[in-house]
């Protein structure tokens, strides 16, 4: 296998007719080969997904939601990226962020699907993340890529809030596959679609950009859980009236607030 | 003989018509006369609200005063919710996009709510002047007294308005607001009868609002009662204010 070529600036580009020739052969033989072989980006309109992938799972405890079903993140390639208006823009692996103070907090999800699930999640806050970049304080809003082609955007504020967290871990294990592995959000005054999963970069910036599913459909970039109903999985999906923002049920402990967990540097995931 | 029968039915058709025409008109909402004594001057852009009875709660709804004949003082209150541009002139930092100066300050807590109120001499309604401003007299559900849905635009999440743009949605003594725009804040702390005891002390009153589930979106009573952490910023609560009567100059 031959290096890759690199092209001196000013250069032209040749193609020469041998290439084009590789190039067409390799063609026709890729046609007898299985689908399957060749990576899909996009099952978003696809009903064929393979049942490997992360995809939309009504689990009785947990419904799953994913926007662009995935085979999952390959860790051998993931980082996570944070930068933009910031002094100090950091490249974090997986093991690094286990060094950042962990807290633990239980809490629902509350879907705008109607339906809302509660689990114990464990990860680090958004202030500690703020306080090694460091922002220019010009920079009000963050909008955060994953690795399943979504994104969503917040103000900086709303991250900052205290039971906002960074999560790595989820009832005491390292997140599932389906829940966001590695690194997800949860914002729990936020719809479900704001928690995002799958993180892979989060940048700042001085304007707000648009989110997921405020450019796929009728739902707002602000996501903010309004008064009304909800169905809670762990009630039979029974209707209870929910007063916005964080989702409490009469069954709820509030009091089961943030706790900080000991930093857990090198633990394995 | 047909000609004629057209002839004699005509004017009552148009009638009919000029009458179905100014019915689908804007709705207006009738007012309560109220006549303001001599001795009592009402600051610009608040409402005198007389004293007397009115009709507070409903009978099934059991956290509220079930449909009582509750009396309420003389006082005053805001005829909008207080504005973006209204809250900047308290609070120099508070920034918004320009087009939104005219809707209602959100994202504000109880006791910032409550600090702006007091900057003006004034303060957070009581639940009971709330719900008489919004719903008069006469035990209406909402404050424009005819049932009509909300018109869903199919968008899930929420959408404020300005706060004097809804003529057709006054309350009866002309207050704006009161049952479509935010949540409000309220003076009081949320208690009802057979409350749990870790829940005493913890949440204020939240009036006024809309209800939602994923897109469908509803208007709520005038009497419903919403409750919410007083150090709160959300994106569908702001606040008016309101004021005893005779203590403007003191």
């Amino acid at each position: 296998m031959g290096k890759p070529t690199k092209i001196k600036k000013g250069e032209a580009f040749q193609f020469v007719r041998r290439d084009f020739l590789k190039l067409l052969s390799f063609a026709g033989l890729s046609t007898l080969l299985p689908g399957r072989v060749f990576a899909k980006d996009d099952w978003r309109n696809d009903k064929n997904i393979p049942k490997q992938y992360i995809q939309n799972r009504d689990l009785p405890d947990f419904h799953i939601r994913s926007a662009n079903p995935f085979m999952g993140v390959d860790m051998n390639a993931w980082g996570l990226a944070v930068g933009g208006m910031v002094k100090n823009p950091i490249g974090f692996s997986y093991e690094d962020l286990f060094g950042m103070k962990m807290f633990t907090q239980i809490s629902r999800l509350k879907c705008v699907e109607c339906w809302s699930a509660k689990a114990e999640w464990q990860g680090f806050q958004f202030s500690e993340l703020v306080g090694k970049v460091q922002p220019d304080p010009a920079a009000k809003f963050v909008y955060i890529q994953s690795a399943d082609s979504y994104y969503e955007s917040f103000a900086i504020e709303e991250l900052l809030r205290p039971r906002v967290l960074f999560v790595l871990r989820m009832n005491g294990k390292s997140l599932s596959k389906d829940h966001g592995y590695p690194l997800r959000l949860i914002a729990p005054f936020k719809y479900g679609y704001k928690n995002i999963k799958y993180i892979t970069s989060i940048k700042f910036m001085d304007t707000r950009k648009r989110n997921y599913w405020a450019n796929s459909g009728p739902y707002s970039v602000d996501g903010t859980i309004q008064p009304g109903i909800d169905h809670p999985l762990d009630y039979n999906k029974k209707p209870l009236p929910i007063n916005g923002g964080e989702v409490f049920h009469f069954f709820d402990q509030r009091d089961a607030g943030l706790n900080r967990s000991a930093p857990k540097k090198n633990s394995t995931p | 003989m047909l000609d004629r029968k057209l002839n004699v039915f005509a004017p009552f058709t148009l009638t009919l018509f000029c009458c179905f025409l100014f019915a689908c008109d804007s709705y207006e909402v009738r007012q309560i006369k109220v006549d303001v004594p001599a001795d009592v001057q009402v600051p610009d852009g608040m409402v005198y609200i007389p004293a007397g009875d009115f009709i507070m709660g409903h009978k099934e709804e059991p956290r509220t005063r079930l449909g009582e004949t509750v009396s309420s003082h003389a006082y005053l209150i805001d005829r909008y919710e207080v504005s973006h541009e209204q809250y900047k002139k308290f609070r120099a930092e508070h920034s918004y996009h320009s087009k939104s100066a005219a809707y209602p300050v959100t994202h504000v807590s109880f006791s910032e709510s409550l600090d702006y109120c007091k900057s003006y001499g004034k303060r957070l309604p009581t639940e009971i002047e709330w719900e008489k401003a919004a719903r008069g007299t006469d035990g209406r559900k909402w404050p424009w007294r005819v049932f009509f849905g909300h018109p869903n635009n199919g968008f899930s999440g929420f959408i404020s308005e300005p706060v004097g743009k809804r003529t057709e949605w006054i309350s009866p003594y002309g207050v704006y607001g009161m049952g479509h725009n935010v949540w409000e804040w309220i003076g009081e702390g949320y208690t009802y009868s057979g409350q749990p005891e870790n829940e005493r002390d913890r949440f204020k009153i939240i009036r006024g609002g809309l209800l939602q589930t994923h897109i469908t979106i509803k208007f709520s009573p005038a009497y419903f009662r919403n409750w919410m952490t007083p150090e709160s910023k959300l994106n569908f609560i702001g606040f008016r204010c309101a004021k005893d009567v005779g203590k403007m100059g003191e």
